[in-house]
């Protein structure tokens, strides 16, 4: 198996506080979907948090294309290709769509490039174009996840974490996220994804992985983690998939 | 109808002033949630190196600016890093730094009070006590030049914040610290270069300061309030707030002085605070507290 990204029995948690993951452990592939589900407080966010250097991890490792990420800051581990969404979308509320997407592409130094790539965007998704000079903050909660989602492509990652991006949001928009999520799929984007709605999540993802009380339980294709039993009784609300 | 264009004159040429006075403050609590109660008297550490080169070698205050500019952004570097780095994830930060700049600024007050006593100081240029007239119109040299200056200062930083890469991401980093980071923004870097600009900000409104206003030590303590009621009627961390704030609170000071007293200005201030909190405490450009 290829790995592109590998988590190796890693521990951290907020500040000096005890341990919210604790032995987790990943083993990402690329260009695939993978979707960690598991109950509140099992780890998750923090699980993705750890990954993009918001948390520092107390021990294991993270390695990404063979480097140690271990103590490097948010801003280092994006320019090595891993882009994060957390549940609250990090956007700039004051600042219209185009001025988002152009933070979106921080990193870049050529300024000619990231605009071309902010109009291959706006191309792309025609919801943002119509609102490219409306501030984000004042669009729908799908309208501000897709300007989250499409921000992460401007910098062209390997890898977008993408945490809960169905939250707080109409059933028919959440189809609407999980398509975008497919395209970057498609597009040889690494997604990992962490869903509540864990049988939709699965669904839409490769590979699945259980995450339970901060420790991976059980990983392996999402079909197969979606027809076992036990994780249907214990996480899909004894939900079977269609 | 003469009176009343004299005293907006006068209002508006003061309230430039009390912007660029104001600014750094507003800028820095923006970006660092720091309520920087000691900004005033570093604004007293610019006017006294301004007053120390036009007394020693006669150089204008005006041309002065950008040194007692570098000079005070570089005490900001420092102070920065000396006291307020450490507990920047604090979740009590903002409440902590009133304390600690409140500290400085007593600090900052006994330092200058033993450097140069507590005398009262003005520069004096020779347009700071010349006036244009327009009719029956006068337009004081001093406070017009300062003005203008001022308003341009604020002019190029707000240009600075709207297109410049840094600038892009001073403003991120006010509004979403954590956003900004995850987009590859040095938060810790645009912090100290913030805080820098702020209180650099601080040391031009100096240079300004020491020949419209007489200062001393101590004087700070009457600006804090009158730079809080502008920054607070803005909305903290705007900096266009903090423009329109410092033009509307001194044009209305500027009526209450002459028509009221000359008591009676200083209160508008006091009042306008007051006023605000009660009714809009967001200001006129800031966020809510809720949509934060």
């Amino acid at each position: 198996m290829t790995k592109l990204l590998e988590v190796t029995n890693i521990t951290a948690g907020y500040g000096d506080g005890p341990a919210i993951i604790d032995g987790a452990q990943l083993t990402i592939e690329p260009g695939k979907v993978h979707c960690i589900i598991g109950p509140n407080g099992a780890g998750k966010s923090t699980l993705l948090k750890a990954i993009c250097g918001m948390l520092s991890i107390r021990k294991g490792d993270v390695v990404f294309k063979g480097e140690r990420l271990n103590g490097l800051r948010p801003d280092q581990i994006l320019r090595k290709g891993i882009c994060f969404v957390p549940q609250e979308r990090a956007l700039f509320a004051k600042m219209t769509v185009r001025e988002n997407l152009r933070m979106g592409g921080f990193i870049l130094d050529d300024k000619r490039e990231l605009e071309r790539r902010i109009d291959g965007i706006l191309e792309r998704f025609p919801i943002l174009r119509e609102r490219a000079d409306q501030h984000a903050g004042t669009m729908s909660g799908g309208q501000q996840q897709t300007l989250a989602m499409a921000r992460t492509l401007i910098i062209k990652p390997d890898i977008v974490m993408l945490d809960e991006p169905s939250l707080g949001l109409a059933p028919k928009v959440v189809q609407e996220m999980f398509d975008i999520m497919k395209m970057m799929s498609a597009e040889g984007v690494t997604v990992l994804l962490v869903e509540q709605n864990a049988l939709m999540g699965l669904k839409n993802a490769d590979w699945g992985v259980v995450l339970d009380l901060g420790r991976t339980l059980f990983e392996g294709p999402a079909a197969t983690v979606l027809a076992d039993p036990r994780i249907q009784e214990l996480y899909l609300g004894g939900k079977k998939a269609a | 109808m003469a009176e009343i264009l004299q005293i907006l004159i006068l209002g508006l040429a003061l309230g430039g002033v009390i912007a660029l006075m104001g600014s750094g403050l507003s800028l820095v609590f923006g970006v660092m949630r720091i309520v920087n109660l000691a900004h005033p008297a570093l604004i007293i550490g610019g006017a006294y190196i301004t007053y120390l080169a036009f007394k020693t070698f006669d150089i204008d205050p005006i041309a002065m600016l950008p040194v007692a500019a570098v000079a005070m952004a570089a005490v900001g570097v420092v102070l920065y890093r000396l006291l307020f780095q450490r507990e920047a994830k604090s979740a009590k930060y903002s409440e902590m730094t009133v304390l600690l700049t409140f500290a400085l600024a007593m600090m900052v007050e006994g330092l200058l009070g033993g450097l140069f006593t507590n005398t009262q100081r003005v520069t004096s240029p020779d347009y700071a006590t010349a006036a244009f007239f327009i009719g029956d119109v006068f337009i004081p040299k001093g406070q017009l030049y300062a003005g203008l200056v001022s308003l341009a200062i604020i002019a190029a930083l707000s240009l600075f914040l709207k297109y410049s890469r840094l600038g892009y991401a001073i403003r991120a980093t006010t509004q979403n610290r954590e956003a900004a980071e995850l987009l590859g923004v040095n938060v810790q870097f645009i912090s100290v270069l913030a805080f820098a600009i702020g209180i650099g900000l601080a040391g031009a409104a100096g240079s300004l300061v020491s020949f419209v206003f007489s200062f001393f030590p101590a004087k700070h303590w009457e600006w804090i309030a009158m730079l809080m009621s502008v920054v607070v009627l803005g909305g903290m961390g705007s900096i266009l707030g903090t423009v329109v704030g410092a033009l509307i609170l001194s044009v209305v000071a500027a009526f209450v002085g002459t028509w009221i007293g000359a008591t009676w200005s200083t209160l508008t201030f006091f009042l306008a605070l007051f006023i605000i909190l009660l009714v809009r405490p967001q200001g006129l450009f800031g966020e809510k507290p809720e949509m934060a």
